[in-house]
């Protein structure tokens, strides 16, 4: 059977065109998708039930022992953190806020070590967006800076840039400029109309320049900044300013180099001072297929994006000091509930390191660098696949998960909400 | 030879991120990738192996030569290999320094650790069922 229209749960492209052919229970074809699409809907790494670390090794449980054990844990913790949540659904992101604000719980998400340095700067200057359809059918110059989309959103080149035949572009590949900045030479450089190759570390100071030449202050920049001939950033300024419609997109490049949000702030005002010349936008390409999902949710209940303390009985966010990181860094959190993400991979072993110490739960359909160091996993649907529900694609337009596999694992929201009413049972809330 | 480490997604490691026991995981996050002359002047070949060495600690990786790496600049994908190496300090922002960790890089004629190794190096008990 061939389910057409699926979408990809991978990244923030959100792909919702795919064709998925499935024989029972298993995908045996995907179809529009990129490698990336493939490998993820095809894989089947799955943990088969419920496991508990014990002195030896390791035990199957039921999910009611391992429920129960969950809402134990977390009740008896004085600072629990509650971190991920950005490879489900919002329904299982909304359950994740509404336990934290019950245990006085920090809740994070995945964006604290993604974009979280962006989320940071849209606070102090804004955010001139627009969704990925505007760029599609808009603009004629598109700016990557600090991100590698052929290899980290293979797609997103040929759905809305590059190769993508738009209403006001329509031979994309004559009509479009793309420009690329980066530090590598990386695949998506080689398909640039330019190329800017930066010095490691120094994006703020190309941003700067940049901003003057578009103010007219270009006199004043020296010959070469940051590796690169003051020619060339005059060049690159003169077609941004001559664009008749113009979009920057940012990566990790940005936010995790030194500099990190005042990097984002910078080329968001770049972005600024374009807008004075012709229509520009600025966005960045969210990695985890709903982790703009978490910052909606949390926003939306909490009032904040991310890195959520709920320690004094109200919302309370300081990121740097309630970030996920930073919790696991100084040993505070005496026990963790990691959802949809494997932190155990993509944190400092010297973060990582301290979900070893103590009791830590994974809900997460994977076997993954994280189930070494907790204490009990439970496996769940996939959002996407045997789950439905809601995510938001990276320029923030809700898309919905259909769910086109049956299967015998409990969806993730299930699970929390059991947790959710076993704290409220203990508590008399 | 001093470096600068920078991390990051691709391919492979998006292809095989679902799957951290398999050789596939293993071997698209275990690799190191080099400037071709850097390379060359550390008197090592693509394939060897190098140690990198930084202020919160070292790992050993595979190296692969990258055409279009800077000199003095080492790119890993993102993962546990690369994590071993990444400072947790995050400067009051949340965010480690993923891309600009300063980092030593000598060749060296140790293995490289499975994921298992390095996860239960920091307390972990590996679960291979």
């Amino acid at each position: 059977m061939i389910i057409k229209d699926v979408v990809c749960p991978f990244c923030g492209c959100l792909c919702d065109d795919l064709d998925v052919e499935v024989d029972g229970q298993t995908i045996i074809k995907v179809q529009n998708g990129c490698t990336l699409a493939e490998a993820a809907l095809t894989g089947n790494n799955r943990l088969p039930a419920p496991i508990r670390r014990t002195a030896t090794g390791w035990e199957e449980i039921s999910f009611d022992d391992a429920i129960r054990e969950t809402a134990d844990i977390l009740l008896a913790a004085d600072r629990p953190l509650l971190y991920g949540w950005s490879s489900t659904h919002g329904e299982a992101q909304s359950i994740g806020v509404h336990i934290a604000e019950l245990l006085g719980a920090v809740i994070d998400n995945t964006s604290t070590v993604c974009h979280g340095p962006s989320i940071l700067a849209i606070q102090e200057v804004g955010h001139p967006g627009c969704t990925l359809g505007q760029v599609k059918n808009r603009a004629d110059v598109v700016v990557y800076w600090g991100c590698n989309p052929t290899e980290a959103h293979p797609r997103h080149m040929s759905r809305y840039t590059t190769f993508a035949t738009g209403f006001f572009v329509p031979e994309a590949q004559k009509d479009r400029t793309v420009i690329v900045v980066d530090t590598r030479r990386t695949e998506s450089a080689e398909i640039a109309d330019e190329f800017i190759q930066i010095e490691r570390g120094r994006d703020y100071e190309v941003l700067a320049a940049l901003r003057a030449i578009v103010r007219g202050k270009g006199s004043i920049l020296p010959r070469e900044i940051a590796g690169i001939a003051r020619e060339q950033l005059f060049r690159v300024a003169e077609i941004c300013m001559k664009a008749k419609f113009g979009a920057i997109f940012f990566g990790l490049g940005l936010t995790m180099s030194s500099g990190k949000y005042k990097n984002v702030r910078n080329a968001i005002e770049l972005t600024d001072e374009l807008n004075r010349h012709t229509k520009f936008t600025i966005s960045p390409l969210r990695g985890h297929g709903n982790v703009y999902g978490s910052n909606e949710v949390f926003t939306w209940i909490t009032g904040y994006p991310y890195a959520v303390d709920f320690a004094r009985g109200i919302a309370f966010y300081n990121p740097g000091e309630t970030t996920a990181v930073d919790i696991l860094r100084r040993g505070e959190c005496d026990a963790a509930l990691i959802v949809a993400s494997d932190p155990g991979a993509h944190f400092p072993h010297a973060a990582a390191a301290h979900l070893a110490k103590i009791p830590t739960i994974l809900i997460d359909p994977h076997r993954t660098a994280t189930t070494p160091l907790c204490r009990l996993q439970m496996p769940c649907t996939m959002a996407g696949i045997d789950a439905e529900g809601t995510a938001y694609r990276m320029d923030g337009v809700p898309i919905r998960y259909k769910k086109f596999l049956e299967s015998s694992y409990p969806d993730d929201a299930d699970i929390l909400k059991r947790i959710h009413d076993r704290i409220r049972e203990v508590q008399g809330s | 030879m001093r470096a600068v480490l920078n991390t990051g997604r691709n391919v492979p490691q998006g292809v095989a991120v679902e799957h951290k026991g398999s050789p596939d995981y293993r071997a698209a996050v275990s690799v190191c990738h080099m400037n071709p002359v850097d390379l060359m002047e550390l008197g090592s070949n693509e394939g060897g192996h190098v140690a990198l060495m930084s202020r919160a600690g070292s790992v050993v990786l595979t190296t692969r030569v990258a055409e279009g790496m800077n000199r003095g600049e080492v790119f890993v994908p993102l993962g546990p290999y690369a994590n071993r190496i990444i400072s947790a300090e995050t400067h009051a922002t949340g965010m480690p320094d993923f891309k600009g960790e300063p980092v030593d890089v000598v060749p060296t004629d140790e293995p490289v650790m499975t994921i298992g190794e390095l996860m239960e190096s920091i307390g972990g008990v590996w679960y291979d069922h």
